[in-house]
């Protein structure tokens, strides 16, 4: 049984549209006009225990909507969330046992206390087992480097320190399910490898369930194995990451280095060229169209060819090539 | 059974973290502690006024009057201290977003909020309120047995349960607007109501006070008591407390779920 079953899911919210003037600001407070956005419109999948998910989209695709409604802080507008075999929005604080959640840099700690303090409040609100708590106190503090920061106020903490107490914070009672909604944003890159590393960990030695939303697709490509792709509430693709590149993105980028340019190189068989100027030349292909050594060959009667860079698409470009052909219909 | 004891072990804990919290801000908390007391001591010296011209007030005399003054600023100075939290929950907790964290808990809501109460300053009316009790019980020369001791201390905390009840009940605001916190301390205020004999009123303040929101409960009725004039109304007070506290929890949680609803 799949510990996240999301079916036809749909939330609507309702604005209350606003008019100018006094007599519009009374006409509203006597029958208000509403607005309705549907930010999440009829979507469905099932996430099996220890499966680490990427859920990602535009800004103002639907993701946190989708994580709020997930966790239970929203109500759905219609449509069926059973997550560990409870209705999260019904039993809000059975589930809450259950999961641990980061709502982007919104912390759970207590500001004006040594990080410390929170994890003793966390520790008690969940009732965790003290060798338990102590494990895992160790083994966190040791992959995320938290020695230093236990006894800080957390006011004083930067903002990557603050992220890395958050993310401990979130997975000290051995939640089964983790919503990570942005976790990532405004890090450096080593904080972001620290928590990266961190979810990968504990993912494999306890199985825990992780919804990760974030703009960073490095984030993606580094932890998930799944991929769900939504835009403007439709759920455009769901699948292995590996199969998410396969069906969008199996076309190359080849940058040769080229000298004494006799003139421009206009047409390509099956290549489109991406930039051209005296020493470079970009081009896009597909490997069933086309081969390096054709477009070598090719090439080289309009120049000399001096080195070649090659690269697989990677989730930047191929979301790059989906947004843009979303938008053009 | 043990569901309470563990909540009310958690709120013991969230109120140790608040006192801790609390302590950084020393300071902040002795000028307001003083400037409490000042504000109070103004409406003392009011009263005084009002008694140099009369020697009663619907046959409470200055020394009774302060009694009663005393024994609400003990239920007030409790209230203050342990629910003072609701009024965060519109400015604060929703406006910044830091209501779902506190959504997120394995906790009743309301325990998370009430346990971040740090009013410390509240500490001040309560002292105040205590010594004024004292004195004019000695000068009234009512005898301070046990019994009485026992009794003023289980009718204050009943006291400040009736006001946080009906501060809870109208911190649902919260769920509307931000500007909740005014919309409790309206009501709130209404206990200075409660400060003076029932009889100087009109009938439509003794039924609000009594029946709509009971704050006659919170200090005018067990006065009555302690003065040994008429009223077992002060027996009331318990049940009411519980009833306020029911409904109190029902409402809330319904808004509740509302709010969680249109998710603004
Ligand atoms: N409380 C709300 N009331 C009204 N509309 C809302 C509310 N929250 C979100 N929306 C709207 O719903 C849509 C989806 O928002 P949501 O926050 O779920 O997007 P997102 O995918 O998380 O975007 P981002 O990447 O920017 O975080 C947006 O059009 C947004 O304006
Ligand atoms: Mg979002």
């Amino acid at each position: 049984m799949p510990i996240i079953e999301v079916k036809d899911l749909v939330k609507t919210y309702k604005i209350i549209e606003k008019e100018d003037g006094i007599k519009g600001y009374f006409k509203n407070l006597i029958k208000p006009k509403y607005n309705e956005i549907t930010a999440v419109n009829g979507i469905n999948f099932n996430i099996e225990e220890g499966e680490l998910v990427g859920y990602i989209g535009e800004n103002g695709a639907g993701k946190s909507t989708t994580i709020k409604m997930l966790t239970g802080l929203l109500t759905p507008t219609s449509g069926k969330v059973v997550v560990n075999g409870i209705v999260p929005n019904e039993k809000r604080i059975e589930n809450n046992k259950n999961i641990g959640a980061v709502f982007g840099q919104k912390t759970q700690l207590w500001w004006d206390l040594p990080v410390i303090e929170s994890f003793r409040l966390i520790k008690k609100m969940y009732k965790i087992p003290e060798n338990e708590y102590r494990n895992n106190l160790k083994n966190f503090s040791k992959i995320l480097d938290l020695d230093d920061l236990l006894e800080k106020q957390v006011k004083n903490l930067s903002l990557g320190q603050k992220m890395r107490c958050e993310i401990a914070a979130t997975f000290l009672h051995n939640p089964k399910i983790v919503y990570l909604d942005e976790p990532t944003i405004g890090l450096d890159v080593f904080v972001k490898e620290k928590i990266r590393k961190f979810i990968k960990d504990i993912n494999k030695e306890k199985k825990t369930t992780v919804v990760l939303t974030t703009h960073d697709l490095n984030d993606i490509e580094d932890v998930c194995d799944r991929i769900i792709l939504l835009d403007k509430g439709k759920i455009i693709f769901d699948g292995e990451k590996q199969k998410f590149k396969d069906t969008y993105g199996k076309y190359v980028i080849a940058e040769f280095i080229i000298s004494s340019k006799n003139k421009n190189v206009c047409d390509l068989n099956n290549a489109t060229i991406l930039e051209e100027n005296e020493k470079s030349l970009k081009i896009k292909f597909l490997h069933d169209e086309t081969t390096i050594v054709k477009l070598i060959n090719e090439i080289s009667n309009y120049c000399t060819i001096n080195d070649i860079h090659i690269k697989e698409a990677g989730l930047e470009e191929i979301l790059k090539e989906i947004y843009k052909g979303a938008h053009k219909c | 059974m043990t569901k309470i004891f563990d909540n009310i072990s958690l709120y013991l804990s969230f109120l140790k973290a608040s006192l801790k919290e609390m302590l950084i801000y020393r300071f902040d908390c002795i000028v307001g502690m003083i400037s409490q007391i000042v504000t109070q001591l103004v409406e003392i010296i009011f009263i005084w006024i009002v008694f140099q011209n009369t020697d009663n007030l619907a046959g409470w005399n200055f020394m009774q009057i302060l009694l009663l003054y005393g024994v609400t600023l003990i239920s007030i100075g409790i209230s203050d201290f342990c629910f003072d939290a609701l009024y965060d929950i519109g400015p604060k907790y929703i406006r910044n977003g830091e209501f779902d964290k506190i959504l997120l808990r394995p906790v009743h809501p309301l325990i998370s909020i009430i346990g971040s109460s740090k009013e410390f300053t509240s500490l001040g009316y309560f002292g105040l309120g205590l010594f004024l009790t004292i004195i004019m019980l000695i000068k009234l020369s009512i005898p301070i047995t046990i019994i009485l001791i026992l009794k003023i201390i289980f009718f204050s905390i009943v006291g400040a349960a009736i006001i946080g009840a009906i501060n809870t009940i109208f911190s649902i605001a919260s769920f509307w607007t931000y500007r909740s916190n005014e919309v409790i301390w309206s009501f709130y205020r209404m206990y200075t109501f409660a400060q003076y004999p029932l009889d100087i009123y009109n009938k439509f303040i003794r039924i609000l006070i009594t029946v709509i929101l009971p704050f006659a409960f919170v200090a005018y009725y067990p006065t009555m008591n302690y003065l040994g004039m008429d009223s077992n109304m002060i027996y009331i007070a318990p049940i009411i407390m519980i009833i306020l506290w029911v409904i109190a929890i029902k409402i809330w949680n319904f808004a509740l779920k509302k709010y969680r609803s249109t998710g603004t």
